[in-house]
């Protein structure tokens, strides 16, 4: 509880822009538990921490009038006042104490808290006005009033107060970091990023300050906001915000473009490896692969860490589909001299992961066998399931049954699902996937698949299932449209797959063809309407705007029922925005 | 084609007589789009054909002629419209004959222009957002084309968020290092230049007085925000310097407040003017003052009156909703305090208990305006730099409603208004 206390102080006081103030407050607190006195104060603090504020009360306004530690006493004061809802209680202590110390920003701090508090906005006022009188060449009234006005949404207030502490004082170097958010609470975006590009060029460690700021930049102003940080020189802070605020509006790799031209240092280095995990938490794992990659490459560390480094680069690189690059980095990271037992744990698994990805299934198998008697049952099936998936990759299905069957993984009912359908065993499929619990994109492709047909047997729909799992997308494309000639009763959805895939790729010359098959020749099926709807989104792209309509009001006429419907209107308007702009 | 298929079916004018079958178009909650709806209309209309709009019923309901083009148009912008039966149709004329109801012919499509800067500002126009999502075609004029006359083109205009003081709606107190305000000076300036007006607020003033003789010609005008409020500040002060030293290098003249002559005006007398060129206020006229802290008066919300549809088929027409209660919305105007109003202006919405009302109307020589205080109804606290509002969001927008009923407002028939 009393640490509990504490933080409250920390925060309360953190808000008036003092932490040193927060600091004494602890070292008061850490002095009253060691000593264990029986002061007034002490059995304030033992009071509140029972809950008994009216007793809590009593005993600080006690300590008070004994004299002693006044901004404890007040504080303690503020804190019960308020969970007794009596905050008004509070202001007739501030103006005694006031009346005695006039230029203590803490109690005058604690005034503007109580009068917002009790939402008395003239009574604010006039409070800041009188310590503006008492100290008139102090900064922290106007910064503390204008941080309060900025807090009840009054920036145009705000604005006027930090205007009139610029002519006071002569300078606005003391409230840049006020004026910056005042202009981001406006709306006035580029301006803010200008004073918060001086306020960070200085003091980095408020780059996360100005990138919460500027996150809710609209679309529209952003480019301004990054000219404005990348604007030379190039400076720790202003690249760590702009990186920040990126992050924040989803475009990770211009934040990392932004961080990664610094110079390399300790400080830099710090940056890349903290962004790199933010990227990663945000599962932008090509981000976070290239900023890991980067403080890999940059550091000048013993092999033990270099190791770690790489290991992680190798893992974000496995995740974001770049096998080759996680297969690199655990080669460096085993080419260190690292420990067996990291090896063992991280470094082999990763790697088998990563050849099997490659397709480089013997390759991944030798490293299992090397690695098995380092790995518990349940690694080892999870490394054997991925080795047998490098057969898949590699077109080698008999392998990979070979490896199932060595590894014991017969009772995996998902792999002998997948197995089965390379092997163009319909039937067999539909049973073994029906349990599978992975909800796969591919996954839930070949479910739809064979919920829609009737065949047992495809030998083709196997192979565009072998090809998908290697990654080869145009030969699945090719080899979905040629089943549409076999497997009759799914030949829309296989069309459509295909159609699919080519479009992931934009490869819209190839898709269309596909989809406008789909309209034409199925236009009961349930693909038709998406068909219709992604026929326009690639005519569109090819800037046939006309073309793009007439599908899309197509669809909407055709199927007006269909969830896609609300979809083809917001394409409608905005192809008519962007036909008339 | 199509659009001539719908023209040669609706000028036979047996379908008013139940030859031609025809759509009711809902405007009431079983409506998806009501915003469209507007669109729909306009555009039948546009195409040559006729329509009713039906007061009081249903929301306001309108009745378009049952062609395949207005159904497909209905379908691709998701308004709802239910074809109706003859007999169904002459139950409903009932209901209309003999309760506050009311059939009003539509017969023209206006034409519109929307008073409007040729480089955005950063915020958005409501009516400008709202035409274009309910598809109604519309022209942008601006200085050069009114002081050429051109308004004389147009039936219906709109006057964007514009300070026709001349005061660049007074931004200098907290944007003056705003790039988009130093180039909207440095363009306001040029225009004047350019036009012959040796300052800005001659040239707004200027502008104001081709605005009012369009109304006094017989044009329609409807304003918002801080449009209305300038407008006839800048009418009643044509002859009085009310502008701070920024716009016109003098400072306003000491007993402008008195010399303003109200009888200029449109809406409004007797209002006081903010002589402090630091208060980011025009005048007593707005209600809520947002954009002066102290003064400044929480939002509420405004009640729509009900009208006798077969006697004020006009403010029957600028009322018609689903809502008779909507939300306010700030705006460098947001209201007009009662005491400021000219008795003739006939109050469309106020709030109740307020000193201040919301949406109000009146006629001006031939014509008639209309005054809507606030800047966007979907963004009640509307702030400058604020992304526009998507009206995709709020298809169904009560406060932008008032709006497109003021654009079909000039499409109805002809008949004596007792408003």
């Amino acid at each position: 509880m009393v640490l509990g206390v504490a933080r409250w102080c920390l925060r309360q006081c953190d808000l008036g822009g003092r932490r040193v103030s927060g600091a004494v407050l602890f070292a008061i607190l850490g002095a009253r538990l060691s000593a264990q006195d029986p002061s007034p104060l002490s059995a304030g603090y033992d009071a509140e921490q029972r809950g008994d504020w009216p007793e809590a009360a009593a005993q600080y306004r006690k300590a008070l009038h004994a004299g002693g530690n006044t901004a404890a006493s007040v504080l303690g004061l503020e804190r019960v006042f308020s969970e007794l809802n009596h905050t008004d209680s509070l202001l007739p202590v501030l103006d005694t104490v006031i009346a005695q110390r006039p230029k203590d920003a803490l109690f005058r701090s604690v005034q503007l808290r109580a009068l917002r508090m009790l939402g008395r906005q003239d009574d604010e006022r006039i409070a800041f006005e009188h310590w503006v009188r008492d100290a008139p060449k102090d900064p922290t009234p106007y910064r503390d009033y204008a941080r309060a006005l900025l807090e009840e949404g009054r920036p145009q207030s705000a604005d006027s107060v930090l205007d009139r502490a610029q002519r006071a004082l002569g300078s606005g170097r003391e409230f840049l970091v006020e004026t910056a958010q005042l202009r981001a609470t406006m709306g006035l975006w580029d301006a803010s990023a200008r004073a918060w590009r001086t306020v960070v060029d200085s003091a980095a460690d408020l780059s996360a300050s100005s990138a919460y700021a500027l996150r809710p930049t609209p679309s529209a102003s952003r480019d301004k906001v990054r000219a404005i940080f990348l604007a030379p020189p190039v400076t720790l802070g202003a690249r760590r915000a702009l990186a920040t605020v990126e992050l924040a509006w989803g475009a990770a790799n211009d934040g990392w473009m932004a961080l990664s031209s610094l110079r390399p240092d300790s400080a830099a280095i710090a940056a890349w490896d903290e962004f790199g995990d933010a990227a990663a938490a945000q599962g932008d794992w090509r981000t976070a692969r290239d900023a890991f990659a980067a403080v890999a490459n940059a550091s000048r560390v013993q092999p033990p860490a270099l190791a770690r480094l790489a290991i992680r680069a190798g893992d974000a690189a496995l995740r974001a589909g770049d096998a080759p690059a996680a297969l690199a980095f655990t080669d460096r990271a085993l080419a260190t001299g690292i420990d067996s037992g990291t090896a063992a744990r991280v470094a082999l698994p990763l790697k088998i992961r990563a050849l099997a990805a490659l397709g480089r299934a013997s390759d991944a198998d030798a490293a299992l066998r090397a690695y098995a008697k380092f790995a518990d049952d349940s690694a080892r099936a999870r490394l054997a399931r991925d080795v047998a998936w490098g057969y898949v990759r590699s077109g080698d299905i008999a392998r990979a049954r070979t490896a199932v069957a060595a590894a014991g993984l017969g009772d995996d009912r998902e792999l002998a699902g997948w197995l089965a359908l390379y092997a163009g065993d319909l039937g067999a499929a539909r049973t073994a996937l029906r349990q599978a619990d992975a909800p796969t994109t591919d996954l839930v492709t070949a479910l739809a698949l064979l919920a829609r047909t009737r065949a047992d047997t495809a030998a083709v729909v196997g192979h565009a299932f072998v090809d998908l799992a290697r990654n080869d997308t145009t030969a699945a494309a090719t080899q979905f449209v040629a089943a549409s000639d076999v497997v009759r009763d799914a030949a829309p959805l296989l069309l459509a797959t295909a159609a699919r895939l080519h479009t992931a790729r934009r490869e819209d010359a190839q898709a269309i063809p596909l989809w406008k098959r789909v309209v034409e020749q199925y236009a009961d099926a349930p693909e038709a309407p998406e068909a219709d709807l992604e026929w326009g989104r690639a005519l569109a792209r090819g800037h046939d705007v006309q073309g793009a309509l007439s599908r899309w009001e197509h669809l909407i006429l055709t199927y007006p029922s269909s969830a896609l419907v609300p979809q083809a209107r917001r394409e409608i308007e905005a192809a008519r925005g962007s036909a008339t702009s | 084609m199509a659009a001539a298929a719908l023209a040669r079916a609706t000028r036979v004018d047996l379908w008013h007589h139940g030859a031609v079958p025809m759509l009711l178009v809902p405007m009431d909650d079983d409506q998806q789009n009501h915003l469209k709806a507007y669109g729909l209309t306009y555009n039948t209309l546009k195409a040559g054909g006729k329509g009713e709009w039906l007061l009081n019923y249903k929301g306001g309901s309108f009745l378009l002629p049952d062609l395949p083009e207005v159904r497909r148009r209905a379908a691709l912008a998701g308004v709802t419209v239910a074809p109706i039966a003859d007999a169904d149709l002459e139950a409903a004329r009932g209901e209309i004959a003999s309760s506050n109801m009311d059939s009003i012919v539509l017969e023209k499509a206006p034409t519109i222009a929307v008073y409007s800067p040729p480089k955005s500002p950063p915020w958005d126009d409501a009516v400008t957002l709202a035409l274009n999502y309910a598809e109604i075609p519309f022209t942008n004029v601006w200085d050069e084309q009114v002081i050429a006359g051109d308004l004389t083109k147009y039936d219906w205009v709109h006057l964007f968020h514009e300070d026709f003081t001349g005061q660049f709606n007074k931004l200098y107190i907290n944007s003056r290092g705003a790039p988009w305000f130093m180039e909207q000076v440095v363009r306001d300036q040029d225009a004047a230049k350019r036009l012959g007006f040796p300052t800005v607020p001659a040239l707004k003033k200027g502008v104001a007085e081709q605005v009012r003789a369009f109304v006094q010609r017989g044009g329609f005008l409807f304003a918002m925000c801080g449009a209305t409020e300038t407008l006839d500040l800048a009418l009643a002060g044509h002859d009085v310097d009310i502008d701070g030293p920024f716009s016109d290098g003098t400072p306003m003249d000491p007993n402008a407040d008195a010399k303003m002559d109200w009888s200029r005006a449109l809406a409004f007398q007797n209002a006081h003017l903010e002589t402090s060129p630091l208060v980011n206020a025009m005048s007593d006229i707005d209600g809520h003052q947002a954009n002066v802290p102290s003064r400044k008066q929480p939002l509420g919300a405004f009640t729509l009156f009900s009208f006798a549809a077969k006697f004020d088929p006009v403010a029957s027409m600028l009322v018609q909703n689903h809502r008779t209660v909507i939300p306010d919305f700030y705006g460098v105007t947001t209201s007009f305090t009662k005491a400021t109003l000219k008795s003739a202006n006939v109050v469309l919405a106020n709030e109740e208990g307020a000193p201040w009302v919301k949406y109000i109307h009146g006629d001006s020589g031939k014509g008639s305006w209309t005054f809507l205080g606030g800047h966007d109804p979907e963004d009640p606290q509307h702030a400058i730099g604020n992304p526009a509002t998507d009206l995709s969001l709020h298809p169904n927008s009560p406060g932008y409603r008032l709006i497109l009923n003021n654009v079909l407002f000039p499409a109805a028939k002809k008949k004596p208004l007792k408003t």
